[in-house]
């Protein structure tokens, strides 16, 4: 009954991993203690958006094969770039059977707009974010419609509006704003300033309300051929809703990330859940792994906030506890560890070293950068310099990148938890 | 003045993630989301408890807020003081009465059982509990048994347990005692199969439904009973429950939430399948023949919340010719006494047929669950019969 592979943290890494490791037969499991960052992101995949100098990429992978080069210690230098295409294949394959399509500009990253209206690069998106249509859209310069739904006070169109108009891209795009509303609806519910994104997209699912608000967005359009409102159309079924809305409307229907809960975020964690799980592997939600055991080289047993004397037990470990959020890595006064087996972990040890003064700073904040150093295959190494065997480390907990200001979160989290899972796989047919 | 570890509401960061996960406010508008009645109003109640709003009462304290919150706030645990801290209660309460005392309901009707279920089972009856208790129409009670679990313990199964060199006590709880004696025989049958004797001690409610229906008082003094009493003699046994929620609060809520000290049981308290777990992972797993069946798993939100699916999954998948279809896991919506209520009935279907729409996709021919009150709920709503992993393990005991 002991595990063949325990995956600590239920993100983008750990369900990567989950899903390689599943598939191949092994015997998974993942442990989870509270929803990942997906539901805080913008549901789009980065593979690398900025340069050092904080300029966009408009190739990543070409970028990335001299940055490879240069940066030994990045996760990436690790995975190589084979090994971030093959496992980005892997998991938009996985996504597409679950209903979700994501998709790139061939080899360009392109951009995708914020809720605060200001453009950021990306790999990939969900077809209401990019396709062909948007870039089209986007060139010819056509009429957009920005709208929001009537008293929703997560978003604000005028805002999006006014940092879009400062783009080159949108600088002699007219842009009409405007609001939907549902007023049968609202009288009999509750006060729709309490109503979050999740709130409005469950409206919209039950697809009763859809020729309603079709009306509503033809009105407030002006006669725009793209609407964008904040994603809320939906989380299971958003595909029909928003083909229906566009077949109702005639109008191409774009979606802006809105506050967290995300719902773009919502649905690639959904779709990869549900993936794992068919594939026979378990997800053990709210549960918190409290502390590992290590006995020379190998971890020995987990324990968790409810195992008790009742070790939890694998023959491969990997740790996707992700970084100070989510607890992965926690920082004391002048120190920066690892909780859960205390790993070494590069960072900083002054203070001062680990911020920018300022706040919005191109080159982000070095803590960022901080983590938990691995070897080329992947493990760690503990507090007395022995290099781990049966533990590996994926996503954010790792060192050598800074997810922010290089806008490669995703593409790293994907390609490290892909990477762990061949190593696992590969460790135990050598057995 | 605040207790300093009641300041968990402080961690919140607003991200809305519980909102989104609550079945119930998935379910109804009139309850504003584990958010917004939690971390977000305790402020303000800590002020001034008459702030205190009534939607507080839709609240099923599944606890799937806090398996989703991504910065270990205590939500529902926020929630359930607040509801009976500070909520009036103002109206007088036969039905809540009646239901929260499982155990004193129980033990009378076991003694007419025949008569009982015939009279439950009567449509005049029904539609009189619809009208003057507001228990819905459509509820289905579980049958009460002919006699009690204790009874044919003493009866058959005391004997043969002094024979075992390992003893483990049993805590069988309400259910098992009044409306499924097979349970208690089954976990017997398969405790001895492990080389296990079987104990019990004096035991009253756990305080579970008490603790829904705001008898606190009660509740505490159920909890002091039940420590004291399983604190006596054995200090080295484990004790065992069939009952998901029943191990629940005697291994956390007499302490988290009753705030009663229950250290000397605390650590020895499992749930039954943890138990298993560790006894099959030291080797000690009993013969058992190939079951060929195919089943489908609901996990019960209190498990969840107490880190026990894993375990569950872990003895189902020892058990040979067991084809086993995890569902993913969604609140079944009857929340103990919750979905017995006409005024939460609406709520509790609503919540719960995500649940019944997944198991009727899996075409199973069992539902394997290890809470009571998800069976009731499941057997309302399904055509199928929900079996607890103790009976299915002694089934593949059973095959000759």
């Amino acid at each position: 009954m002991i595990y063949d592979c325990l995956i600590i943290g239920g993100g983008l890494a750990g369900l990567t991993c989950g899903i390689k490791c599943a598939s191949h037969g092994l015997h998974t499991a993942i442990i989870s203690g509270g929803m990942n960052s997906l539901h805080f992101s913008s549901g789009s995949i980065d593979i690398a958006g900025y340069n050092t100098k904080g300029e966009v990429i408009k190739k990543p992978f070409e970028y990335l094969k001299t940055m490879v080069k240069e940066n030994s210690g990045h996760p990436y230098a690790r995975t190589g770039i084979p090994g971030i295409k093959g496992s980005l294949n892997f998991i938009t394959e996985k996504l597409s059977a679950e209903g979700i399509t994501l998709s790139s500009n061939n080899d360009f990253n392109h951009f995708h707009i914020t809720t605060l209206g200001t453009l950021k690069p990306t790999y990939l998106s969900q077809e209401s974010v990019f396709s062909a249509r948007v870039t089209d859209i986007v060139n010819s310069q056509q009429k957009i419609a920005i709208l929001n739904f009537k008293g929703f006070r997560d978003y604000y169109p005028e805002q999006t509006a006014a940092n879009l108009k400062k783009n080159t891209l949108f600088k002699d795009t007219e842009i009409v704003l405007g609001d939907i509303s549902l007023p049968y609806y609202m009288n009999t519910e509750k006060n729709l300033h309490e109503f979050r994104s999740i709130d409005i997209a469950r409206i919209f699912e039950t697809e009763r309300y859809l020729p309603r608000i079709a009306e509503e967005i033809k009105k407030a359009s002006g006669g725009a051929s793209a609407v964008s409102l904040p994603a809320f159309i939906g989380v299971n079924n958003y595909k029909a809703i928003r083909k229906k809305l566009e077949d109702m409307t005639g109008k191409f229907i774009y979606e802006i990330p809105s506050l967290p809960p995300s719902i773009l975020g919502l649905r690639l964690d959904h779709a990869l859940k549900n993936s794992f799980i068919k594939l026979g592997g378990e997800y053990i939600a709210g549960e918190r792994v409290v502390s590992g055991s290590i006995k020379k080289d190998q971890v020995e047993f987990l324990t968790t906030k409810n195992s008790g004397n009742i070790p939890v037990t694998s023959k491969f470990y990997v740790l996707t506890t992700g970084s100070f959020f989510s607890g992965g890595l926690s920082a004391g006064f002048d120190s920066i560890s690892e909780p859960l087996f205390g790993l070494k972990v590069k960072s900083e040890n002054k203070r001062s070293k680990w911020y920018s003064r300022t706040f919005f700073d191109k080159k982000s904040h070095p803590f960022l950068g901080f983590g938990v150093e691995i070897d080329n295959k992947f493990n760690p190494v503990s507090e007395s310099g022995k290099t781990i065997k049966n533990l590996f480390c994926a996503g954010s907990v790792l060192s050598g990148y800074n997810p922010v200001s290089e806008a490669s979160g995703g593409g790293v989290a994907i390609s490290t938890g892909f990477k762990c899972a061949e190593r696992i796989i590969k460790e135990i047919k050598n057995d | 003045m605040i207790k300093i570890e009641n300041i968990s509401f402080d961690h919140c960061i607003k991200c809305t993630i519980c909102s989104m996960y609550c079945p119930v406010s998935q379910a109804t508008h009139l309850f504003p989301g584990p958010k917004a009645s939690g971390p977000d109003a305790e402020r303000l109640r800590i002020k001034n408890p008459e702030l205190v709003d009534s939607s507080l009462k839709f609240c099923t304290n599944c606890k799937r807020c806090e398996i989703a919150c991504p910065s270990d706030v205590k939500i529902a645990e926020i929630i359930q003081n607040a509801k009976w801290k500070y909520l009036k209660i103002h109206w007088l309460r036969p039905r809540d009465f009646f239901m929260s005392r499982t155990d004193l309901v129980g033990g009378i009707a076991t003694l007419f059982s025949r008569i009982v279920n015939f009279i439950i089972g009567l449509t005049l009856v029904r539609v009189f509990m619809h009208v003057f208790l507001k228990i819905p129409y459509r509820t289905v009670f579980p049958a009460y048994e002919k006699t009690t679990f204790r009874r044919i313990y003493k009866k058959e199964l005391k004997w043969s347990q002094s024979g075992f060199s390992k003893k483990i006590i049993y805590f069988h709880g309400c259910f098992v005692n009044y409306n499924n004696n097979n349970l208690g025989r089954e976990f017997v049958k398969v405790m001895n199969a492990l080389g296990y004797g079987v104990e019990m001690k004096k035991e009253k409610c756990c305080g579970v439904p008490l603790i829904a229906n705001g008898y606190i008082e009660k509740a505490k003094k159920n909890a002091i009973y039940n420590i004291s009493s399983l604190q006596k003699g054995n200090e080295e046994s484990k004790i065992v429950a069939t009952s998901s929620s029943c191990a629940f609060a005697l291994k956390n809520e007499y302490s988290s939430f009753l705030e009663l000290d229950n250290s000397g049981i605390a650590d020895r308290v499992e749930f039954v399948t943890k138990f298993l777990y560790n006894e099959f992972l030291s080797g000690n797993i009993p013969e058992m023949k190939p079951l060929g069946i195919r089943a489908a798993y609901h996990s019960p939100c209190h498990l969840e919340r107490m880190g026990g699916v894993m375990y569950t999954l872990g003895v189902l998948k020892n058990i040979p010719g067991l084809e086993l279809i995890v569902l993913n896991s969604e609140c079944c919506g009857i929340a103990g006494t919750y979905g017995f209520k006409k005024e939460n009935y609406e709520i509790s279907q609503s919540v719960g047929r995500n649940l019944f729409n997944l198991i009727d996709k899996a075409v199973p021919e069992f539902v394997i669950t290890d809470c009571e009150t998800c069976k009731m709920q499941i057997e309302m709503n399904t055509k199928y019969k929900v079996l607890h992993p103790v009976t299915v393990i002694a089934m593949a005991l059973d095959i000759k």
